[in-house]
């Protein structure tokens, strides 16, 4: 997809979303099964329980926590550049609605009221879109949520990695 | 409330100091200030500091040191990378992997040392007006740089299993490929380059240049961003600066000034043209011509097990498509990966996903990377702001880089099946999965505008040369055109990508620059 189209369709996105948010389609609430255990710092609850519901999918191995998850990314977030966090948050709006989820994958609920299956293929329509601008949305959330969970010592059981070695500096009295 | 700290009043020796201990409006002064603790700014700040200069050092990352390297992707990513690990380009096309800290990059790359290629430079004065550099010139300063690093063949014996299989591979098409050198000493080759090494073996600037430079009495700030330069009579007459606050990332609130007689820039490819920008004097050539050396990368599994995030990280290369006639160079690395960088590269979600990380003992990780920029209709990316004056990187990766990387891959995947591999995999629009050398050639029919690329090269953005309508600083002394106490000193004076890692490319520019400087100013 060449900048132009790209830009288009980032447009036509954020048209959708202004012209959906008057009428009752796009304005579905968010089914707020997972809520926040800690002050949040980034992100609304709205947007937050979507990516917890996110991650959820995108993360099954054993022992991953969708709400820890989400609170790891909420972190990352709050370090982001202000465009950045605004355009995250966008972005999990976009990836809820209802409006645009019947228009581009014929689904009229939101992702957070879909069942298992159906927030799958949620995923999987975005991962497979033609519009370079909705995989891109997919890779950003995936890698989130996805790098949270793996990027901490409770996940490394599950991969067969057996974490740091224990480094003994000559001069050191203690190993690292 | 303003304090004025004047530099080496009183001949203490210099120190590492966080913005955050100064107080609110405090003005530092200093004959030379330098923007930016990696590879340009620690020589520089070292050498002048040693002539004689007293130089002040401003740093936005944190100062970390090896007690604080705890080996874990959790912890250290955030600590040591820009935007904490997750730093795109304007359209997220490409990834880009840069460090934050004091000693900038160089804390976290994977210690891969080259010298520039000849051609390069041969090519920048043929076609970008380099006049006044000769890479003859550059040899003693590579010397001398290579003897502080301790830069040092790595010995085929010692390759990790990774590395090995990529050398190993390509022998066995016949293609070049050679182990590297790398700036450690007393390596224990724990495979952790990448999160700060935790035994100091890395020469990285934070243990070499920098503390030379501060045991000759400079002083490095650290966590404190350059917000604007501020120009008058055309000449910078200040620089004023916010203190992060403790989470490392937000500004606190404090206000610091700095003021010097001369500037240099160091921030890098991407915070070099981003400060001239905010301090309006963008334009011109200022951000243009960013090149990445986008990468895409293989994983491939192995019936033994790789260990990829063990051993030195990367200690193989091969160059033997760097030079492909009209068509985009490329060439050939292998990637650590740890859980984290595994999850990210690992395509798909769900029990996919997780069953692909179970792989990962026996995964081997190898890269492409693509030498932009050398072609006449390859301008490269762009930098810009943000409202908030962040830093933006606009880059539309070409198709004819593309085409090329999507050759990378099949020698990539030929190379891996030439040494045992079971499977090479790549990509995430769709993810390709290949089961023998024979499944190579379905590669061609991949969409080369689903690729997915990320990047650890930043270069250009300011570039060198001695047509002021054509490029930043002269070739000469890195001055700017038009400024005539700022300099430029790091990779955004690259015109073109490197065709190799750029780190030593950095140091050796920046030491023969520096000895340039003292002896222009000391005339």
């Amino acid at each position: 997809m060449d900048r132009r189209t790209f830009i288009r369709r980032g447009l036509w996105g954020g048209l959708l979303l202004a012209v959906g948010g008057s009428i009752g389609l796009a304005t579905w609430p968010t089914e707020r099964r997972y809520r926040a255990r800690n002050r949040l710092r980034a992100l609304d609850e709205p947007q937050f329980a979507v990516l917890a519901a996110i991650a959820a999918r995108t993360v099954t191995a054993p022992g991953a926590d969708p709400i820890v998850i989400a609170e790891r990314v909420d972190t990352q977030m709050s370090w982001a550049y202000p465009e950045v966090r605004a355009d995250f948050g966008k972005l999990l709006l976009l990836f809820e609605n209802a409006l645009a989820g019947l228009v581009f994958d014929g689904r009229a609920r939101p992702f957070t009221h879909l069942s298992p299956e159906a927030q799958d293929r949620v995923l999987a329509a975005w991962r497979d879109s033609r519009l370079a601008v909705r995989r891109s949305g997919y890779g950003v959330l995936r890698k989130l949520t996805q790098a949270a969970h793996y990027a901490a010592p409770e996940a490394w059981p599950d991969t067969g990695y057996p974490g740091p070695p224990q480094l003994v500096v000559p001069g050191d009295k203690v190993p690292l | 409330m303003s304090e004025a700290i004047p530099l080496h009043a009183d001949k203490k020796p210099g120190a590492f100091v966080d913005a955050g201990t100064l107080p609110d409006g405090a003005t530092l002064s200093a004959d030379v200030v330098v923007i930016g603790s990696g590879a340009g700014g620690a020589v520089t700040a070292a050498e002048l500091q040693r002539a004689g200069f007293d130089v002040l050092v401003l740093e936005e990352g944190g100062h970390h040191t090896r007690a604080d390297f705890k080996m874990r992707e959790d912890i250290n990513y955030p600590m040591l990378y820009q935007e904490a690990g997750a730093r795109a380009t304007k359209d997220l096309g490409v990834t880009i992997l840069q460090g934050r800290a004091v000693g900038g990059t160089t804390v976290v790359n994977w210690t891969t040392s080259f010298r520039t290629p000849e051609h390069v430079y041969a090519h920048w004065k043929q076609h970008h007006a380099v006049g006044e550099i000769a890479w003859n010139e550059l040899g003693p300063h590579w010397d001398t740089v290579e003897q502080r690093l301790n830069i040092q063949k790595v010995p085929y014996e010692e390759t990790n299993r990774n590395n090995r299989v990529l050398f190993d591979g390509m022998k066995a098409l016949g293609l070049q490929v050679d182990t590297t050198r790398r700036n450690v000493k007393g390596c224990m080759k724990s495979g952790y380059c990448g999160m700060g090494c935790p035994i100091d073996a890395k020469q990285s600037m934070l243990v070499t240049y920098l503390p030379d430079a501060v045991g000759a009495g400079a002083r490095v700030v650290s966590r404190c961003r350059v917000d604007k330069l501020v120009v008058e009579g055309g000449a910078i007459k200040r620089a004023e600066c916010s203190a992060i606050g403790d989470d490392g990332y937000n500004a606190s609130g404090k206000r610091l000034t700095v003021t010097a007689r001369r500037f240099v820039l160091s921030a890098g490819g991407i915070g070099t043209p981003s400060i001239l920008i905010r301090s309006g004097l963008g334009g011109g050539m200022v951000g243009r011509r960013t090149f990445l050396h986008p990468v895409v990368g293989t994983a491939s599994h192995y019936a033994e097990p790789i260990e990829p995030y063990y051993g030195a990280p990367q200690s193989v290369a091969s160059h033997a498509h760097a030079e492909r006639g009209d068509d985009v160079g490329l060439f050939y690395e292998a990637a650590p990966m740890h859980p984290m960088l595994a999850a990210v590269a690992t395509g798909g979600f769900g029990a996919l996903h997780r069953e692909m990380m179970q792989k990962l003992p026996w995964l081997s990780a190898h890269v492409v990377l693509a030498i932009d920029g050398f072609h006449p209709s390859e301008d490269g990316g762009t930098i810009s702001v943000r409202a908030s004056g962040a830093p933006l990187v606009d880059y539309v990766v070409p198709p004819r880089v593309r085409l090329a990387l999507r050759e990378g891959l099949k020698t990539l995947a030929r190379a891996n099946f030439a040494a045992g591999a079971k499977e090479v995999g790549f990509g995430e629009f769709p993810q390709m999965i290949l089961k023998s050398d024979r499944d190579v050639s379905r590669i061609d029919d991949y969409d080369i505008g689903r690729l997915v690329l990320f990047s650890a090269h930043v270069m250009g953005g300011c570039k060198m040369g001695d047509d002021p309508k054509r490029s930043v600083v002269r070739s000469k002394d890195l001055r700017h055109h038009t400024v005539e106490n700022l300099h430029v000193v790091d990779g955004s004076v690259f015109p073109t990508s490197l065709g190799v890692n750029p780190q030593e490319s950095i140091y050796g520019l920046a030491h023969l620059m520096a000895g340039r400087l003292v002896a222009s100013w000391k005339s």
